[in-house]
Order: structure tokens, then sequence, then C-alpha cells
């Protein structure tokens, strides 16, 4: 869960900086949007086939990718259809497929790392405005990833404990304990950050306060 | 990174030595959560190299080593920690004392051995270079360095307490409070913290279920509701608790 | 944020990531629903508005670094710039509603039968008013359907979301009256 959908490789895509391409994917979905001619957009469309491939992506590879969403443009597709007329749901569909393939170029040659990086230079200006902490957000997104593999497993034990005693498929037999196993998991979590000694001292003197603590607090 | 000890270069386990220990004193220390006393007057000192607690749940074992570090704040009373306030100055206390918790679950923060091991560090303050020589040195203490970049929810339950135990030694602490740290464990698992506890140079106060494991400290602790009931050597102590739970 | 909110904020985050994953289950009707749009609800009947909205903004933020937390496996720019990007953004805003909703309920001492009530009024105002106002909008703009329309072919999910809805209040009170937790 912790592997992004990021190919390994070193296409030209690869080597490009990811804030670039970010920048670049944004304009041209803009771009895109305001464009109405089915042809262009079929070239587009094309451009952005050609791109994704060359990422190093097969055709099937590709295909397999892009499955959800390709089901979504498809219904998304039939109701213009339906709904309005055929000329508005080719360009509605030819828009979209060629930006999900302009994506998928972007997000298979760009890892977490760097993605990550690019998060945090955006971010910067918030935490020069006190808006944000940036510590604290990244170590509360990385919390996430680290849990996210422990939960699952959690969850699906508690299934498999359920389906042996014969209760299929109840939600609340399923999302009660393993909440209250999470909230109890957060108090102690949360006593081993703070005894682990986060978060780091910064340069400027620093007011808020590091622990929760309140007298007698648990 | 001075104090980076080494693999005990000759030193007995528990033999405190020179700098690797603290004195912690509690004084008429109180904590009263919800109108029930967790921990009750309790004054008492710790200095030896070994110390171990026993006590029923609920006795406040767990409290006592909380306040050690800051995490809980007595409702009357001081906790030093060599001189330091363990409330006031808790992250100075925290760069000297670890605490292993009973689940490493919640004590491992990062999705990645390595970057466990460094959060402590960055933490604290360490520079990158000094960062990359304490994961590799905190690893290989343990004998775990080829777990360096896996995956910690592909490790085994006994794979993630030393992967926690060794996060918490990278800082180079005196002391290390440990909360039932077999609790999780199987017997193999067991027996193998046991040989890392026994051949631990720092200071160490243990409290557990598991009475073998403390059999060979020099002191030992029982609390019962909040109060020191009893402080003596293993020997009585342990027989003592045996007795009282029988 | 306290590190008491931090561990909150990202282990709730965890918990909508693995409803994800958790197949579809039929619920009483039978009908088989995925639970990721639970779990935004749930985090913001549980935590509160502010924990509850940065729990799914954490999510949001996973989907931005590549990774394929969204049901089925989905995840990257190009949910951002897809159809459903309304939705996936109107999560952290229903989970804000459901969770100041919550909060301001709360207020008053109340029968568990009463308290269910106004927390499924709570799920469905924000996990599917709020929710469906934003993904509505942004469908009709994107995909050219126009409101009316976009209302149309969205309007069949919201049975579904009603028992999820349901579903996260009888959790939100069973899972209070085992662990005390402030909303904030």
């Amino acid at each position: 869960m912790i592997a992004g959908l990021a190919r390994p490789g070193t296409s030209p895509l690869h080597r490009t900086a990811a804030g670039t391409k970010l920048a670049a994917l944004a304009i041209a979905a803009t771009t895109l949007f305001f464009v109405d001619d089915s042809r262009l957009l079929a070239v587009a469309g094309a451009v952005a086939l050609a791109l994704a491939r060359s990422t190093g992506a097969s055709f099937a590879e590709i295909g397999r990718d892009l499955k959800g969403p390709a089901l979504v443009l498809a219904v998304l597709g039939l109701a213009d259809w339906w709904l309005v007329d055929g000329a508005t749901a080719l360009v509605v569909v030819l828009r979209l497929g060629a930006i999900a393939l302009l994506a998928h170029a972007v997000t298979a040659t760009t890892t977490t790392a760097e993605l990550s990086e690019v998060l945090e230079r955006l971010f910067a200006p918030a935490e020069r405005l006190g808006l944000l902490d940036a510590a604290r957000a990244a170590l509360t997104v990385t919390l996430a990833m680290r849990f996210v593999p422990l939960i699952a497993e959690e969850a699906r034990e508690i299934r498999e404990a359920q389906a042996a005693r014969g209760l299929q498929g109840s939600v609340l037999a399923l999302a009660v304990p393993l909440l209250v196993k999470v909230l109890v998991r957060a108090q102690d979590l949360a006593d081993a950050i703070d005894a682990r000694g986060f978060p780091p001292d910064r340069p400027t003197s620093d007011t808020e306060p590091k622990t929760n603590l309140r007298p007698g607090s648990p | 990174m001075s104090d980076m000890s080494p693999e005990s270069a000759g030193s007995a386990p528990g033999s405190g030595d020179a700098g690797l220990s603290q004195t912690i004193v509690f004084s008429d220390v109180s904590v009263v959560r919800d109108g029930r006393a967790a921990l009750d007057r309790v004054s008492i000192g710790f200095e030896e190299p070994r110390i171990g607690i026993v006590g029923l749940n609920g006795s406040g074992k767990s409290t006592l080593l909380k306040c050690i570090v800051g995490l809980v704040a007595p409702t009357t009373g001081t906790v030093g920690v060599d001189g330091r306030d363990a409330v006031r100055e808790a992250r100075a206390v925290r760069r000297t004392t670890g605490l292993l918790f009973q689940n490493p679950d919640n004590q491992i923060v990062m999705p990645i051995v390595a970057e466990d091991l460094a959060f402590g560090l960055k933490n604290h303050g360490f520079s990158k270079a000094e960062i990359a020589d304490g994961v590799a040195a905190g690893l290989d203490r343990l004998g775990i360095a080829g777990l360096a970049g896996r995956r910690i929810h592909e490790l085994s339950g006994g794979e993630k307490q030393l992967v926690a135990l060794a996060g918490v030694l990278a800082i180079s602490p005196k002391t290390v409070l440990f909360d039932e740290p077999t609790a999780h464990l199987d017997l193999k698992n067991r027996n193998r913290l046991r040989d890392v506890l026994h051949a631990l140079p720092e200071q160490a106060i243990v409290v557990s279920h598991d009475l073998d494991l403390l059999a060979d400290f020099p002191r030992v602790v029982m609390i019962e509701a909040g109060r020191v009931v009893r402080d003596g050597s293993a020997a009585e102590v342990l027989a003592n608790y045996r007795e009282a739970s029988r | 944020m306290t590190t008491r909110d931090i561990s909150h904020v990202a282990l709730m985050a965890a918990v909508i990531v693995a409803l994800g994953l958790v197949p579809a289950i039929p619920l009483a009707a039978g009908v088989p629903i995925t639970l990721q749009s639970m779990g935004v609800m749930l985090a913001g009947l549980v935590l509160g508005p502010k924990r509850g909205a940065a729990a799914v903004l954490v999510v949001v933020a996973l989907v931005a670094l590549g990774l394929p937390v969204l049901s089925g496996g989905r995840g990257g720019l190009g949910v951002f710039v897809g159809p459903t990007a309304g939705f996936l953004l109107g999560w952290i805003l229903a989970a804000f509603v459901a969770g100041f909703l919550a909060q301001v309920l709360e207020a008053t001492e109340k029968s568990t039968l009463v308290r269910t009530v106004q927390l499924t009024a709570a799920a469905i105002v924000g996990g599917i008013v709020v929710l469906y106002a934003c993904g509505i909008l942004w469908l009709a703009f994107f995909v050219k359907l126009g409101l009316a329309k976009a209302f149309m072919v969205s309007i069949v999910f919201v049975p579904g979301d009603v028992a999820k809805a349901i579903a996260a209040a009888l959790i939100t009170v069973k899972v209070r009256q085992a662990v005390a937790i402030e909303r904030k």
C-alpha cells in the first residue's frame, strides 16, 4: 500500500522535474477544457497516448491502469449521449480521455518522494505565514501511510472471525471494533511520539505546547 | 554522539557504567484522574542499574513510568530525573530517558525501519551524518542491520519489538524504561529480549508480569493501588508477589 | 495541533483508506456497497469537524502523492483532473459539516435513539447534501451535462449513501460508548 503508482524507468518524462510535469499537466488540462472541437481533441488524445507510451508502459498496462476511469468515462459518455446529444458526448469523452492519459503519464514517471517535495515547496509560504506546521503535517501523512497496511489487515481479521462465526457482512460488527481499536491506539501512539522527542526544535523560539499535558492526563 | 556505547565492551550487564544511569526521584507524587488516584503519595528514588516493578493490572505501574518522562503530569508532587523536572524539562529528560511501550505497533511511526530509527534522532537535533551513523549503529547493536530497508508491516512481532528498542537506543539514552516488554512476544522472542536486556549497559527500569525476567535484578518494587507496598531484593519481593497473587 | 490530534487524524485517514480496501459488502437489504464514503462520515462524526476534515485532507494528500488509496485502487493526479474530483474534494467539506452538526447536536444529554437519529441527520447533511452539491457542480461543469442532468445521474447513489449514513450513526454511538473522545 505504500507503493505508489509510479513505475521505474529512464524515459524523458522520468527525467523531467516533478514540478514541471505537474505545472504542465495543470495547464494542459485547463486548456483542453476550452477546446470544443472534437478533431482537435482527438489529436490531443493521440499526443497524450503517445506520451503515456513514452514512459515505457505497454498498451495493455495503460489499459489496466485506466480501467476504473475508463468505466466512469463510458458511463458519463452514455449519459451525455442520451441526455444531451452525441456530439457533446464525443467531445466530453475525448477531452476526459486525453486528460486521463496525460495524468497517467505524469503519475507513472513521478515517485511519491518527488511529489512530497513538490508539496513541501507548495506549502512553504503557508508555513512562513504560520498557517501550517510542516513537521506535524508531514508526520500525519507518513503515519497514515504507515498504518494503512496494519489497519487493513486488522479489518480483514475481524471479517474472517465474523465469517467463522457465521455472521457475514455486518458493517457494525466490522467498523465498531476496528474504530475502538484505532482510538485506543491513538492515545498510546501519541504518547510514543511525545516520548521520542517530537517535534524537533525549530530554529526560532517555539511557543507551541509540545505535549498534551493536563494534570493527571492519561 | 560521544555517548554511543560500544557493544558492552567489557562492562558487566547492568554494572552501572559511569554515565549510563540517572537518579530518578519521586517526591510525594499523586496522580488523580476522575476522582481515582492512579498514584497515591509516592515517594521513592531509583538509581540502581536494574529496577523491576511488579503489580496487578491497574495498580499504577504504567503511570509511574509515564511520569518519569513527563507524559503524565503529577496532580501533586514532583518527579526529578538527574535534577531535572520531568514535566517542565520534559524534552531534556526524554533525550536521556527512553521508553519502550508494550505494543511495538503503537510505537513505530515510520513505514520503513531505517526511517523509524532516524525519527528519534531527527527529533533531538542530530545532524544528517550523525543520523546516518546512528541508524546503522542502532541496528547493528541489536543484530538487525539486515532489516534496515524493510517495511514495518512485513516484520514479525519479535522483529518489530527489536526495531522499537533500536529506535529508543539510537539516541544513546542513559536510562531505558520498559513497559511490559514481553507481553506481546512468543517464547523465542521473549528469550531474545531477555538476552538483550541482560547485556544492556544502560540503566533499565522494567515493569513486567514476566517475573523470571526480573529474577536477577538488584531491586524490585511492588505497587498496589497506586502505592509502593514492597521494596527490596528481587528474591524477597518476587516471592511475596507470587504469594500474594495465589 | 497536539500530538494526540496528529495520531487521531492519521489513524482515521488510515481507516478511510482501509475501508476502501475491504471488498463491497452487502448491507441489510442485500445491496452491496463500498465503505469508503462511510469512512468519511465517520471521520466527522467521531473526531469532530476540524480533525475529521483533516483526516480526509490527509487521504486527499495521499491521492495527490500518487498512492492507490481510493476504492478500486484509484489514485494519482488523474483523479484531480477527472469527473469525480468534485466528490473527492467535497469529502473534506462533508466531514467538516457532519462533524460540526454532530458537535452542535451533542450539546445536551439525550437518549440513544434520539442521538442516533441526530447523528444520522448530521451524516446525511454532510455526507450527502453537501457532498453531492460539490460533486454535482463539478460534474455538471466538467462533463457539460448541466446541473439538472448531472443531478439525475448522481441521484442513483443516494439510497446506498443513506444506508451508510444510518450505519455511520449507529457505529458512532457504539464507539463513543466504548471510548471517551472529544469532538474537535
